[in-house]
């Protein structure tokens, strides 16, 4: 019986998405140029990244024992995540900048279906595209130069760790939106979040301790790139990148959940 | 005497436009703190992956830069792209989108004048909440770095002066890319892409001196560099005198070519102007 209902509303949830979505692409539809513009705009912003790495690896074999290709494929790893959670989760960006400031969080709360539900899926952010374009073009050039430690189970094992890295994503997302539940603008506070997440492109073995163990047990961005991306290159710590990750993104997320409850049930309209 | 009036009146006209704009930026001072926190983070990103490369490649410098140059090259164009930036060409494009453009056109001001009055006490609050905290911790952390002092500073004089030409450079041509609104309608997606040119274009994310040679004289020639490239070689000192007179030069005569388009393009933008909503 409960199971029963778990399914049927994951069947309405995957509904209300594709609603939801192609309604969303009918509004990009109307500015055309400006939607491909602004995808390739993502996509030139990596390329210029990637243009950094073959910089600095003109001058060095390694960066503490990674070499070029191996880096390439971490820093492949970690548009997946990112670009996924941007493509379905970007409106809480607008909640937390202005929606509650402006009370149009109301109309969220007037509709009969769950309102952190109809929040990400109101936003189908196709810019992320160039991401995730991105991202795909990495692995395919990095795995070519790579002698992977294939085994069978590595393709669960990267589904699974990429799901459970984007949960990363958006649970911090969601913690830093609900702020705005109390003080209506959180925008700038998840700014600050978010941009942590360049730490996560890199071995951590080249930052200080400090910093290592900020990023791996604090503000978990380690997760969503350098170790599942490690262990699928080097099937070193199995326990720690895979269960670590998992374990990470479960967390964050009953952890967002509790506080978007939380500032759910204390929230107060904003508008006139 | 003349002058004296003219520029009185001046002052009295568009000093009300900067005052709005220190007062704005105060409302809104939590944010760009915090977008410029998120730079720093990067900057440190960036730090810990320079440092990494210094001590793999055993070598004490990489293209005439040490680890302390390049640290203080990333916390430099931070702050420097920080205070050069303008957001002209995105309030000009709303403004156009959403109509406003008329309420200041019907107005006996200088259109252009009332933007970059308006942007510049922006900038003064800016200077005041993050320039001068990260210029005194460069200066601090070379102290420690070197073991001595080593501000400059003739090169951090010539530096401001060069600050100064870079965000003028960057406010007229943002604007003549605003201007672009007049014809497209909608411009998020084309400010998006310029933004991620300019920053490879500005050397902020590669320095140019890592550059290959072509490349880096072409990029040194294009105005772009000046976006932060160039004054923050300045304020490191790498420039002899000479080049340092040539780039100042050619830094003001991007002001000059981009201050004048930007007047030709509103002119003949002006003959066309539809306003739509309002």
């Amino acid at each position: 019986m409960k199971l029963k209902e778990i399914l049927k509303e994951t069947r309405r949830a995957f509904r209300l998405f594709r609603i939801f979505a192609a309604q969303h692409l009918k509004k990009l539809m109307e500015y055309k140029i400006d939607f491909v513009t602004g995808a390739f705009a993502f996509l030139i912003e990596q390329v210029v990244n990637l243009a950094f790495l073959a910089v600095i690896f003109g001058g060095v074999e390694s960066l503490k024992g990674w070499d070029y290709y191996e880096i390439l494929f971490i820093y492949g790893f970690s548009l997946f995540p990112k670009g996924l959670d941007h493509l379905f989760c970007d409106n809480l960006w607008n909640v937390s900048y202005w929606m509650m400031r402006k009370g149009e969080f109301d109309k969220y709360l007037t509709r009969p279906i769950n309102p952190l539900l109809t929040v990400t899926v109101e936003v189908f952010q196709v810019d992320a595209l160039g991401e995730l374009i991105v991202g795909v073009a990495l692995m395919i050039y990095s795995l070519r130069h790579i002698d992977l430690p294939f085994v069978w189970y590595d393709i669960p094992v990267a589904l699974v760790t990429i799901l459970f890295g984007m949960l990363i994503y958006t649970s911090i997302k969601i913690i830093f939106t609900s702020i705005a539940f109390w003080t209506k603008r959180s925008g700038h506070l998840l700014e600050m979040a978010y941009s942590m997440n360049s730490f996560s492109k890199y071995p951590t073995g080249i930052y200080s301790r400090t910093v290592r163990n900020f990023v791996t047990y604090v503000v978990p961005y380690a997760f969503t790139a350098y170790f599942p991306a490690s262990y699928l290159l080097r099937h070193t710590n199995p326990f720690f990148s895979i269960f670590g990750t998992v374990i990470a993104g479960c967390v964050l997320m009953t952890i967002s959940l509790l506080i978007w409850h939380k500032g759910l049930s204390v929230y107060e309209s904003a508008g006139s | 005497m003349n002058l004296l009036k003219k520029t009185r009146k001046f002052l009295k006209t568009y000093l009300p436009f900067t005052r709005a704009g220190i007062q704005m930026a105060t409302a809104y001072r939590s944010n760009f703190i915090a977008w410029f926190a998120g730079e720093l983070m990067y900057c440190f990103v960036m730090y810990y992956v320079w440092r990494a490369v210094f001590n793999s490649s055993g070598s004490g410098t990489f293209s005439g830069f040490t680890l302390i140059d390049m640290t203080v090259f990333l916390f430099a164009t931070a702050i420097t792209n920080n205070i050069t930036g303008s957001d002209g060409s995105y309030d000009v494009g709303e403004e156009i989108k959403d109509g406003n453009i008329a309420m200041r056109l019907i107005k006996p001001v200088s259109f252009n004048s009332t933007f970059l009055f308006t942007e510049l006490g922006w900038k003064i609050l800016s200077a005041s909440l993050l320039f001068v905290p990260i210029m005194t911790g460069i200066e601090v952390y070379k102290y420690f770095a070197c073991g001595k002092i080593m501000f400059n500073a003739a090169a951090f004089a010539l530096y401001l002066l060069s600050l100064l030409l870079s965000y003028l450079f960057s406010f007229y041509m943002n604007l003549c890319f605003g201007f672009m609104a007049f014809f497209l309608k909608n411009l998020w997606g084309f400010n998006m892409l310029k933004t991620s040119i300019l920053k490879f274009l500005s050397g902020a994310v590669i320095p140019l001196a890592f550059m290959p040679a072509a490349l880096q004289k072409t990029l040194e020639w294009l105005p772009f560099a000046s976006l932060s490239y160039t004054p923050v070689m300045i304020y490191m000192n790498k420039y002899t005198g000479a080049e340092t007179v040539l780039r100042l030069g050619m830094q003001t005569v991007w002001v000059i070519f981009f201050y004048l388009l930007s007047r030709i393009i509103l002119s003949a933008a002006m003959r066309h102007v539809t306003v739509q909503g309002g």
